[in-house]
């Protein structure tokens, strides 16, 4: 008796095995070739927007980058808060900006399949941004949430009330 | 069926039924009556969150762009904008949803809209390739390619970026942005300057990061590395550990650039604390996947007299600790 129950259990358990997450593989040679090509020295696309913001396609080149600080030297007076903030309005709004002039790299061309692969292998698409400006930016999306989650207590609040 | 075979049997099946470990829950609508949709839903295996059309919030997407909240963003191209990119966060049990409702763009002519499973700022990403499980090129996901198959992209963690390049005026796009909850986040992004969390990673082999974009102090409250307590390990440093917490600080979003400003290899309780005056500081958890690892921390952003005080009592600057 006790011999068929053992048996029934080892079946149901190897027919219905308990689910275990897949652990994620760690490994370096699931990296991709993440380091700029030496041979592409395609100078970077800058939009250059208040302070301290350039959008940056391509590879990372390091002697073309300069630091924030040393290409706008009158960012000291942008140190008040409230010229900060407006500069940011301002820049979201895309009043202010000079493209620079476009890498050939990324010209326009068609999308051939051939084209496809080579676009999965090119660098990545990475954006130049201070902390500065990024935690404005998120100040804002925060400002908008609480916004929006105070009008849509409101609008169930109208809703209960009825 | 004699009665405790009938029970064994009973019981046993109930063992099996409870490993699988499967839940779900109806919505129950007006009047309490269980309408056949949410029937239905138990058989499916994805819970579908839709809004009625008058709830779905709206707005106009800009060039540079960050988004909390759930719901429908267009961006409509006035001039070329050849340089963009939305910031997608969430709640740190949140993952990231983007769906392309309508585009108008032309992909021959050089347009683009790709959406990266992480943040990248300056070349360095977040969470660091040594941290996400997938490669680097698996990230991006492009309109161009797969967008109309695949019109709905999801993130790993609470944070997303969407990239796009529009050439002539009038091309446009709209995209619907949902939050999914995440029953365990590993890579995090703090929406605030202070607040805190419980980082948990059940009996897998991974590495998880909590990054706070501000200089804050960390309060670690608890630590739970596993069940063993090997203070033998502890003395000769974390480095042959497999399970332990780190407190990174920098000045970029890659976790791996950063340097470690304490490590903790040793379960405790009490509150052990550090301030870390540097852009971006991280707490991250490396677990081999033999326990179940837990640390639970408070932070607090750092203020401009204390950021002073730590350069002044500081005499190298990497960033600034104390």
């Amino acid at each position: 008796m006790k011999l068929n129950f053992l048996v029934t259990t080892v079946a149901l358990l190897v027919a219905f095995p308990p689910p275990y997450e897949c652990r994620a593989i760690e490994g370096s040679s699931n990296q991709p070739a993440t380091d700029p090509d030496g041979e592409r020295q395609s100078p970077p696309v800058l939009a250059r927007l208040g302070e301290e913001y350039f959008i940056r396609l391509g590879n990372r080149n390091q002697n073309y980058l300069r630091s924030p600080a040393d290409s706008f030297p009158e960012t000291s007076q942008y140190s008040k808060r409230a010229l900060q903030l407006q500069l940011t309005q301002r820049l979201l709004e895309g009043k202010v900006g000079n493209i620079g002039r476009l890498d050939g790299n990324y010209a326009l061309r068609a999308l051939d399949s051939v084209e496809r692969e080579r676009r999965s292998e090119e660098p990545p698409i990475s954006l130049d941004l201070t902390f500065h400006l990024l935690r404005e930016v998120l100040e804002m999306a925060r400002a908008e949430q609480m916004a929006q989650q105070a009008h849509s207590n409101r609008k169930m609040m109208e809703i209960f009330g009825k | 069926m004699s009665g405790t075979s009938r029970a064994q049997l009973c019981f046993l099946l109930l063992s099996v039924t409870a490993l699988r470990g499967h839940a779900r829950f109806l919505d129950i609508q007006q009047d309490n009556e269980i309408s056949p949709e949410g029937l239905l839903s138990l058989l499916s295996s994805e819970l579908k969150r839709e809004l009625p059309e008058e709830f779905v919030y709206r707005r106009a997407l800009r060039c540079l762009d960050m988004v909390a909240v759930e719901g429908q963003f267009t961006f409509t191209a006035e001039r070329p904008q050849l340089n963009c990119a939305v910031f997608f966060i969430g709640e740190p049990s949140d993952i990231i949803s983007v769906e392309y409702d309508s585009v108008n763009i032309d992909c021959r002519g050089g347009d683009f809209i790709k959406v990266f499973d992480g943040w990248v700022m300056k070349g360095e990403k977040f969470p660091s390739t040594q941290d996400h499980p997938l490669p680097l090129y698996k990230r991006y996901s492009d309109y161009c390619d797969t967008g109309v198959t695949r019109p709905i992209v999801r993130s790993s963690q609470n944070v997303a970026m969407l990239f796009f390049r529009l050439h002539q005026s009038g091309s446009s796009f709209t995209v619907t942005f949902r939050k999914l909850i995440n029953p365990f986040p590993c890579n995090v992004v703090s929406q605030t300057p202070e607040g805190s969390f419980t980082m948990i990673i059940p009996q897998q082999h991974r590495n998880c990061s909590f990054s706070i974009i501000y200089p804050v102090e960390i309060q670690i409250g608890e630590l739970n590395l596993g069940q063993h307590n090997d203070l033998k390990r502890s003395i000769l440093g974390c480095a042959g550990s497999g399970d332990f917490v780190e407190l990174l600080g920098g000045n970029g979003m890659d976790t791996s650039k950063m340097y470690p400003m304490a490590d903790l290899c040793y379960s405790f309780n009490g509150p052990a604390q550090m301030k870390v005056g540097c852009d971006n500081t991280v707490v991250r958890m490396v677990s081999s996947g033999k326990f179940i690892n837990r640390v639970s921390f408070q932070y607090r952003l750092l203020g401009h007299q204390e950021l002073q005080q730590m350069k002044g009592n500081s005499i190298e600057d990497v960033c600034l600790r104390a």
